[in-house]
């Protein structure tokens, strides 16, 4: 099971002096079970390119398939392969719309024709999820809750839609650091217990390092780097600079320690590994 | 510096919850700013940070207490005009702040407004542009530039009403790593060259480490109010607050808690790979 680009080019407004090419001879599979993270500036090309991998874009030139359905076709099997990615996109709390938190996250599995039972199990289950009490907040109206809250009820809206891959385009912005974890906690849950596939769009190092095995690095409408995080931060610093990105914070310390003689090992991604290495440098157990 | 711009007085404001009862997302707040001061403050959401921004250039009105912007109060229609010359404001997604199809027009809007004469207006759109550093850019189509560049003509669009105080809500927010440097030293040179206050309202710990005063909000009070290294030097609470330390200081004070002897100030990673690896 995969979602597969190939050879995709997308231009804005074609045919009109403000033609913009977006997206150049893209090729990539994402596989279920990934979890890969999406990097590049303001304008790369990065949210055109994710909005290929459910149909919602359809491509200039080059085919893109979901668990091998080609999505230029028509019918219930191109429908169901759309269905089956689901997509958070930034600042989701500006697409509730539902007076109540129950209404608005089984709007998706209605839609999809389950019965109202299957569609209450649906929503209690994804409100468990991202931990929103069921008994408090069911019958609530979801534009009185905090931000923190109401992205989450954007989250479970999709996914009680059980999707096999997720796309979540910047889910942290502007939220506080506990909100963030809290977030980042319910997609790693979700990522694991479901087997899905996760592609998360993110100006945040960390967050690449610290959740994805795969890292792509986006810029002017191509794939420039495509590799394990880890690896991507350790041996292309100059060129994530290059292209307005960055290394984690922690690389820049540890760097800055083995200079100074430290030996640290490579493997530091986050504080507690660097404290770890530290330690074990100075004999504290 | 003595001067002092920003003066709230037991300032609460209330808000309205889900079951219509009020609670207040200010609580007696006391704060005293000076002219010339670079604050950054700090909060989880919901703390009344945004609120307090809101207050000091009188789009919102105190419920109980008082708010002295250069001495005038922001309950007083008539101070109106005159508070919202002094404070300017910036917030957090720039393509909602951008009105006009080229940059520079989108500059001198402002001071259209406010009836500046038509000879002194390219002057000063020229020097805020050139401030921001973003006057090559003047003939552009905003809505072709990054993040980051509109941002900056946000500011420049601020600062050509030649305020002497800014306030930024999460400048930074929806902006890569490249924009969020260019926002971050652009503020700091406001601050040091214009000598404009600036209040500077992040999420982001490393960002107000360039402050020279940080404040935590937490449920509508200050919790903290200090040096970035007093406040930071806090790691613990500020976990509490659903806050975090920047990374150095995050690793220092878990090598204190294991045993080590460190300073317990050390906040930036200049001052960690000293103490650990010292120059001589």
């Amino acid at each position: 099971m995969s979602i597969k680009l190939e050879n995709i080019s997308y231009t804005y407004m074609q045919g009109t002096p403000f033609e913009r090419n977006a997206l150049d001879d893209v090729s990539v599979t994402i596989e279920k079970g990934e979890f890969v993270a999406i990097i590049g500036h303001t304008g790369s090309g990065k949210s055109t390119l994710v909005q290929h991998l459910n149909g919602l874009l359809k491509p200039s030139t080059g085919k893109a398939f979901i668990n091998d359905v080609d999505l230029d076709g028509k019918g219930d099997e191109v429908k169901k392969a759309k269905h089956s990615v689901g997509m958070v996109f930034q600042y989701p709390e500006h697409q509730i719309f539902a007076e109540t938190v129950y209404e608005d996250i089984a709007f998706g599995p209605r839609n999809k024709g389950f019965s109202e039972e299957e569609v209450e199990k649906l929503v209690k289950d994804a409100m468990s999820f991202v931990h929103l009490d069921y008994e408090e907040f069911a019958q609530k109206s979801p534009f009185n809750l905090s931000g923190g809250q109401m992205r989450r009820v954007a989250i479970a809206g999709v996914v009680a839609m059980a999707p096999d891959y997720l796309v979540l385009d910047e889910p942290s912005a502007g939220l506080d650091p506990m909100a963030r974890d809290v977030i980042f906690e319910e997609i790693i849950n979700l990522y694991k217990k479901r087997d899905i596939g996760v592609v998360l769009v993110t100006h945040s190092m960390e967050e690449a390092v610290r959740y994805a095995n795969r890292l792509l690095v986006v810029s002017d409408g191509k794939i420039i780097l495509d590799d394990a995080p880890k690896e991507i931060f350790k041996n292309h610093s100059q060129k994530l600079l290059d292209v307005s990105m960055d290394i984690p914070q922690v690389f820049k310390l540890a760097e800055s320690l083995r200079q100074k003689g430290l030996t640290l090992s490579e493997d530091i991604i986050d504080a507690k590994s660097l404290v770890a290495e530290i330690k074990k440098q100075r004999g504290i157990k | 510096m003595e001067e002092t711009i920003i003066k709230l007085d037991n300032l609460t404001h209330l808000y309205r919850d889900n079951n219509d009862k009020e609670f207040p997302a200010l609580d007696s707040v006391n704060l005293e700013i000076k002219k010339g001061e670079f604050v950054a403050i700090i909060g989880a959401n919901g703390s009344g940070k945004s609120t307090l921004a809101r207050h000091l250039n009188a789009l919102l009105k105190p419920a109980k207490g008082t708010c002295l912007v250069a001495g005038m109060d922001t309950s007083d229609e008539k101070n109106l005009w005159n508070i919202r010359q002094t404070v300017g404001m910036v917030f957090q997604n720039p393509d909602n702040q951008i009105v006009a199809a080229v940059v520079e027009e989108d500059v001198a809007f402002g001071p259209e407004n406010i009836g500046v004469p038509t000879e002194e207006i390219r002057p000063r759109v020229e020097a805020a542009l050139k401030t921001v550093g973003m006057l090559d850019y003047a003939k552009h189509a905003p809505h072709l530039l990054s993040g980051g560049q509109k941002q900056r003509v946000a500011i420049a669009g601020t600062i050509v009403l030649e305020p002497a105080c800014i306030v930024l809500d999460e400048p930074t927010a929806m902006l890569d790593p490249k924009g969020r440097k260019e926002i971050v030293s652009t503020i700091s040179k406001l601050n040091k060259e214009k000598n404009i206050t600036v209040i500077y309202i992040t999420h982001y710990m490393t960002e107000a480490l360039a402050a020279d005063r940080v404040i935590v909000m937490n449920k509508g009070k200050i919790a903290f109010d200090g040096t970035p290294k007093e406040v930071f030097s806090h790691a613990k609470e500020l976990k509490e607050f659903g806050l975090e330390a920047p990374l150095a200081a995050e690793v220092a004070s878990e090598l204190i808690a294991a045993g080590m002897k460190l300073d317990k100030e050390i906040i930036t990673d200049e001052e960690l790979v000293e103490a650990l690896c010292p120059s001589n």
